[in-house]
């Protein structure tokens, strides 16, 4: 969910408004009383443990506001996290995440399926039923055909090219060369021969390695049923057909969408959503600080984006009791961090690299992030919500947060380095916590003798041509980029593989920026997926975030937190272990 | 005249091919010296960990495998003829003027564009009337009000007005008027259509601020140009006629001075009508200078181009219009 | 030229009677009352009586003394030529008349009778109806005194409308009777034309016509041939002598051109740092000049009736600044002939005196001393 953050470049795009909001709200500032130290007031974060104001009541309208746009409303094409979240309204997955406070809030449920996947053939085949009786908004009777349509529909890039990529890595057949089905040639249009639907309300999956995690594969909207004779390819994102508690009633591309309740729907077929709301409202590009100003003045109720306030308005809530007892501040299961990457001399040597992890001053990059509300000081490779997280500090980020100068320089000498080197900081210059926290490392470097220049690309073309490409980094000398990461799914795989693992390594858009290829890594990935308990999986995840901290090719920066602000007059708030925002299936609001 | 005009929109069509090859180079050209190589581009249309037959199918969507002077060319003949394209399950037509299919919703791009006109229109048209009034009739009072307090106290609101950024005086406007005091709570675009009085409610916050922004430059023009002219000897003639003074200050003065200020109007205008970009964003009204921005911040190519030459034209129809009225308001072009 | 003709336009049909005979035809000149700042009753016959006129502006160097003591008289049907080099004050005397100055920050003194009524007295309202219906000016350069986004018709017709309560189009058909009064052929389509389109002479009938078309009872022409070819000089000369006579009106003609003055003016007036030097009847004037600065601007203009010189004389030094004048005389600096006064140039003001009937002259020198100098510099030159 690397997009998720492209929307932290629109917002900080116009860092000049900031300047300007300074000033706008240095008025609001005068009015709304000085900041004294007191205990955080009763209802601050009350939504990260607990439902904030349950209710079953009925009616009114929810609007969304959001400072860009989902990457699709198609469920099948997007990958946002906001998006993986609130198209749950609308289309009914497999699996989903439990709307549930707290820890179990990350655990995977069944939605359109009666019960979790059956693996068998070690763990290489998975069954799901799904419910009977589950129509489309137009009246239907949703099938195990539909579901398979909507997987192999995926397949076509050149139509939907924003979702993730699970299903061609792991299906096995024709998935390999499956041309999806708008150009599907094949004779009886068989489709993906790794799906096949036994009966109607069975489909059963057949991957071409064992995949222990699959329950998390299938959550993704992507197993979303859609009808065939109704699949309008790249326009059926103006009205995708609802299984879920909503319907579309308009769509403006880019601009608005409204959904207004499915009266088809029964609340059996996903038990982690409801039908409170008569009115969704989403409005989209819209100004990122004017919707802190829309939300806290009660104009609207919710920030899709769910990625937290911007810094004005971060500054009014943190020093305003009131606002703050409104407002939460959740681990959203993201982390800032630097890769190092492990090509580009001297990096090559591991001690150089541990060189940089001492050195770093974390408090000083905490600060840039947002300070203790923006995230904690991060010491792994992987964040607390990731299920198998151990805390470790073999870089004494924990217990020196001011960096480990001496540390370092003992590093320095053993890569051969004694009085340092230089190399190049690369960073996203159109996102303000990121200059910011380049300046830091920057700073904090060059006080063990380890002397950077900054080079910053702009966030769109960050991965596909600059940071994300392996030949780019070498040529440039790139050692050290700023990157973000949320996990695809709460575990070792969902969250590292595409970071960590060598087969990851892509030559443009590529995650793995460390490029990190360390064999004992690579099969503790294989084995995780092969192994049949949770608590095998936790041990190995442990070993894996040892294993990637030891070769240090991430240098942690923080785990991420976002200051979320609940609108006036919403019910069931709470933050979601998953998504790391309010859980947008459960919403309601007190209005008529 | 006649002929005058055909030329104008003979030339108007050679400048927007211009324009066209121009955005063209430095989306695909610049890059390209910088290193980025078509796959590359590709990954940015495509979601996080794409494969690589994912990316490859993307580029090939998209067009931009090709030889660059085709795609180019496939870009300009879209415009005239149309396109056909591949939607999945059916071939979409997309009839002409056709500006492509953004790169990143695969829509096509016209309809949006057509769609966002009426709300840069209506900020742009309500904003120059405001300004226009507000900045004109000042000018003119500060003229004849030389060196007195009145002058020297709306010459400084004036420089104030032409200093203040647009996202400055818009985000004050909104912490007072908007949430302070919700006396314009909500501002967001509503269509004339769907209702008047809302839809002229919403924008009064931002037509003041532009319409401030541009008033107080025009006061300043306009002051300087009655200044000139009220000193020029047409008006020692009208005097001496016998005219009331405020006869010579409106007929002979004003008529005069105004000229000059007609001509930067036309060309303002037509600015403003490529898209208000500071305005609209700090307002948040979808409008085509906010339909810039998301089509920059997403190098969506096919959405840059077509805004570009959207706004060329606007910039280049106005020219010719204001032109073509300056030929009119002054004589002595004519012959 | 052959007198009476006008060479670029056909003449009128019948020929004109020459100028001299037509200024006969007007009568004899009145008495010139030598005025000293004596405020009194207007004098019964005359259309323009100025008394002690001076006109200061305010400005941040000083009081600027443009017109300082400013007095004569104008009959109807007689035109006076006021002559004097730039910053002389003709000009700002011709604008104070027509109450140009009355919203500025100018200080206007003195009595300015119209036809017996005191304009410096009377409200704007009164001066502004007068402007343009009694008392109408044309100016040095027509091109930039006329509005050109105006057509040369609608400026008229607005002079006219001003002024009169008609309809448009009778406004519009009077506008194009004054043009053929002025002789621009075609009126009936060019009356349609824009300023620019017509040529300099043309141009200046057109303000004539514009000046003319309420009939008014004195006119006042700025520099009326300045910018104007030689050849076109004439015919506005005679334009005006004859409208003059058509409609017995008051003419002052405001030049630096002693040529022009000799053609049309029958008294003249010769100003110098906002003051009267010498005043007069024409041939006076040209004949037997009394002031030394009259004499020099005899001097420097080149004469045909007269054996070629060498060189023409010019006058030697500047004009005075109108805001530090200079104690005493104000030519002084520029005189030869101070030396003879006994110092009196330096120290006091000469009063306007009396040296022949109806000839005011304001220098120490005697008239006897006057006249012989005069005599010197005419045989000298001949």
């Amino acid at each position: 969910m690397r997009e998720a953050f492209s929307l932290m470049a629109r917002r900080g795009v116009f860092g000049l408004a900031a300047i300007g909001t300074v000033g706008a709200l240095a008025l609001a500032a005068c009015s709304s009383g000085s900041s004294t130290p007191t205990p955080p007031p009763s209802g601050f974060n009350k939504a990260t443990t607990s439902v904030v104001n349950p209710s079953t009541h009925k009616g009114g309208t929810i609007t969304f506001d959001n400072s860009s746009a989902p990457d699709s409303t198609d469920a099948g094409n997007t990958y946002y996290a906001f998006n993986l979240n609130f198209t749950r309204l609308y289309a009914t997955p497999l699996t989903t995440y439990q709307s549930c406070p707290g820890k179990c809030g990350a655990g995977v449920v069944p939605a359109l399926a009666t019960s979790l996947g059956t693996a068998t053939d070690g763990n290489k085949t998975w069954t799901f039923h799904i419910k009977p009786n589950v129509k489309f908004e137009d009246g239907t009777t949703v099938t195990s055909q539909d579901v398979k349509y909507a997987v192999e529909r995926t397949f076509d890039r050149s139509v939907l090219p924003n979702g993730p990529s699970y299903f061609a890595t792991l299906l096995a057949g024709n998935a390999a060369k499956y041309p999806g089905p708008y150009k599907d040639r094949s004779k009886n249009l068989m489709g993906l021969t790794a799906i096949t639907t036994p009966n109607a309300t069975t489909v059963v999956f057949h991957l071409n390695q064992p995949f222990a995690d699959f329950n998390y594969v299938v959550a993704f909207p992507q197993t979303a049923p859609v009808p065939p004779n109704k699949d309008t390819g790249a326009n059926y994102q103006n009205h995708p057909l609802s299984t879920g508690p909503y319907k579309f009633a308009s769509y403006q591309l880019n601009k608005q969408y409204v959904l207004v309740p499915n009266p088809q729907w029964n609340p059996s077929w996903d038990p982690q959503v409801k039908q409170l709301a008569s009115k969704i409202i989403v409005n989209l590009n819209v100004n990122a600080n004017d919707i802190d100003n829309r939300l806290m003045a009660g104009d609207i109720q919710v920030d899709q984006a769910g990625s937290g306030v911007q810094a004005a308005a971060r500054a009014k809530i943190l020093s305003n009791p009131s606002l703050k007892a409104n407002s939460d501040d959740p681990v959203n299961g993201f982390m800032w961090f630097y890769y190092i990457n492990s090509k580009v001399p001297p990096l090559n040597n591991v001690h150089c690299r541990m060189a940089v992890e001492f050195a770093a001053n974390k408090t000083n990059l905490q600060t840039a992030y947002g300070g203790p509300y923006g995230g904690s000081i991060a010491s792994t490779a992987m964040p607390p919500t990731v299920l198998g997280y151990k805390s470790f500090d073999l870089y004494h980020a924990l217990s020196k947060p001011g960096g480990d100068i001496a540390a370092a320089k003992q590093q320095l000498s053993l890569c051969g380095h004694p009085n340092g080197f230089t190399t190049n900081i690369a960073y996203r210059s159109d996102r303000p916590r990121e200059v910011a926290s380049s300046q830091a490392l920057q700073a904090s470097l060059s006080a063990a003798g380890i002397k950077t220049t900054l080079k910053g690309y702009t966030a769109a073309n960050y991965f596909g041509t600059f940071a994300g490409v392996p030949n780019y980094v070498h040529s440039h000398d790139l050692g050290l980029l700023a990157g973000g990461w949320g996990p695809d799914w709460p575990d070792a795989y969902g969250w590292g593989w595409a970071l960590f693992d060598g087969k990851a390594i892509v030559p443009a858009g590529n995650a793995n920026i460390g490029e990190l290829n360390d064999p004992q890594v690579n099969k503790w990935f294989q084995e995780m997926e092969a192994a049949s308990s949770q608590a095998q999986r936790n041990a190995i995840s442990e070993q894996i975030d040892m294993q990637v901290m030891k070769d240090a090719v991430l240098l942690p920066a923080v785990y991420a937190k976002a200051l979320l602000y609940r609108g006036t007059g919403l019910t069931n708030v709470n933050v979601n272990n998953y998504y790391g925002m309010y859980n947008y299936g459960i919403l309601g609001v007190n209005q008529k | 005249m006649g002929t005058f005009i055909v030329r104008r929109l003979i030339a108007t069509v050679f400048l927007l091919i211009i324009v066209s090859m121009v955005t063209f180079a430095i989306f695909f050209w610049l890059p390209k010296l910088g290193g980025q190589t078509t796959y590359g581009l590709a990954t940015q249309y495509v979601g996080r960990n794409p494969t690589r037959e994912a990316v490859l199918q993307v580029e090939q969507q998209l067009g931009l495998n090709r030889p660059l002077y085709l795609q180019y060319w496939h870009y300009l003949s879209a415009i005239v003829v149309g396109e056909h394209y591949n939607a999945g399950p059916v071939t979409a037509y997309c009839p002409p003027p056709c500006f492509g299919y953004s790169f990143k919703s695969q829509q096509p791009v016209w309809p949006q564009m057509v769609s966002d006109i009426p709300v840069t229109l209506s900020l742009a048209i309500g904003a120059s009337i405001l300004w226009l009034i507000g900045g004109i009739s000042i000018g003119v009072l500060s003229a004849l009000k030389r060196g007195t307090i009145f002058d020297r106290f709306s010459m400084g609101v004036a420089l104030a007005g032409v200093s203040l950024p647009i996202f400055f005086t818009g985000l004050i406007a909104l912490e007072l008027f908007s949430y302070r005091w919700p006396i314009f709570p909500n501002v967001t675009y509503v269509p004339f259509t769907q209702n008047p009085y809302l839809w002229a409610k919403n924008l009064v916050l931002p037509w003041v601020c532009l319409a401030f922004l541009y008033a107080a430059l025009y006061a300043r023009l306009t002051r300087a140009g009655m200044l000139e002219t009220m000193s020029e000897d047409y008006i020692r003639t009208a005097r001496a006629k016998g005219l009331q003074e405020r006869t010579v200050i409106v007929k002979h003065g004003l008529r005069a001075a105004l000229t000059p200020i007609i001509t930067i109007f036309g060309m303002d205008l037509g600015l403003l009508l490529g898209g208000a970009i500071l305005t609209e964003v700090t307002f948040s009204l979808h409008g085509l200078g906010l339909f810039t921005i998301e089509a920059v911040q997403n190098q969506d190519f096919p959405e840059i181009m077509g805004v570009v030459m959207l706004a060329s034209f606007f910039i280049i129809i106005a020219n010719l219009f204001v032109d073509i009225l300056y030929a009119y308001v002054d004589p002595r072009v004519r012959h | 030229m052959a007198e009476g003709e006008s060479p670029a336009q056909g003449s009128r049909a019948g020929g004109r009677p020459s100028r001299l005979r037509a200024r006969d035809r007007r009568g004899p000149a009145p008495e010139v009352q030598a005025t000293d700042g004596a405020v009194g009753e207007s004098s019964p016959s005359a259309m323009l009586d100025i008394r002690d006129l001076r006109i200061h502006f305010p400005t941040d160097d000083g009081l600027v003394k443009a017109v300082d003591g400013l007095s004569f008289v104008l009959d109807r049907r007689r035109t006076l030529g006021i002559v004097g080099e730039s910053g002389s004050g003709k000009s700002v005397t011709s604008l104070g008349i027509l109450g140009l100055y009355n919203t500025g920050n100018a200080r206007m003194s003195g009595k300015i009778y119209l036809d017996g009524e005191d304009l410096v007295a009377a409200d704007q309202a009164r001066v502004r109806e007068l402007r343009g219906s009694k008392m109408a000016m044309i100016f040095q350069d027509p091109l930039s005194s006329l509005h050109p986004y105006y057509t040369i018709g609608n400026q008229i017709a607005e002079a006219y409308l001003i002024h009169n309560k008609v309809s448009k189009k009778a406004a519009r058909a009077h506008a194009v009777d004054m043009l053929k009064r002025v002789g621009i052929p075609q009126a009936a389509s060019r009356i349609d034309d824009y300023p620019h389109q017509f040529s300099g002479g043309m141009r200046q009938r057109a303000m004539i016509a514009m000046a003319l078309s309420c009939d008014p009872e004195l006119l006042i022409a700025d520099e009326p041939t300045t910018a104007l070819d030689v050849t076109v000089q004439a015919q506005i000369l005679d334009l005006i002598s004859d409208l003059q006579q058509e409609y017995d009106s008051a003419v002052i003609i405001i030049t630096h051109d002693l040529g022009v003055v000799a053609e049309l003016a029958d008294d003249i007036l010769v100003m110098y740092a906002g003051r009267m030097a010498e005043y007069g009847r024409s041939e006076d004037i040209f004949l037997h000049p009394g002031h030394p600065y009259t004499w020099g601007l005899l001097g420097s203009m080149p004469r045909l009736d007269r054996t070629r010189m060498d060189r023409l004389l010019s006058i030697r030094g500047t004009p005075p600044s109108l805001i530090n004048v200079p104690a005493g005389c104000p030519f002084n600096p520029r005189c030869d002939y101070a030396s003879r006064t006994n110092g009196r140039s330096e120290k006091e003001v000469p009063a306007l005196r009396q040296v022949g009937p109806g000839h005011l002259v304001a220098c120490h020198l005697s008239t006897d001393e006057q006249r012989r100098i005069w005599a010197e510099r005419d045989k000298v030159a001949s």
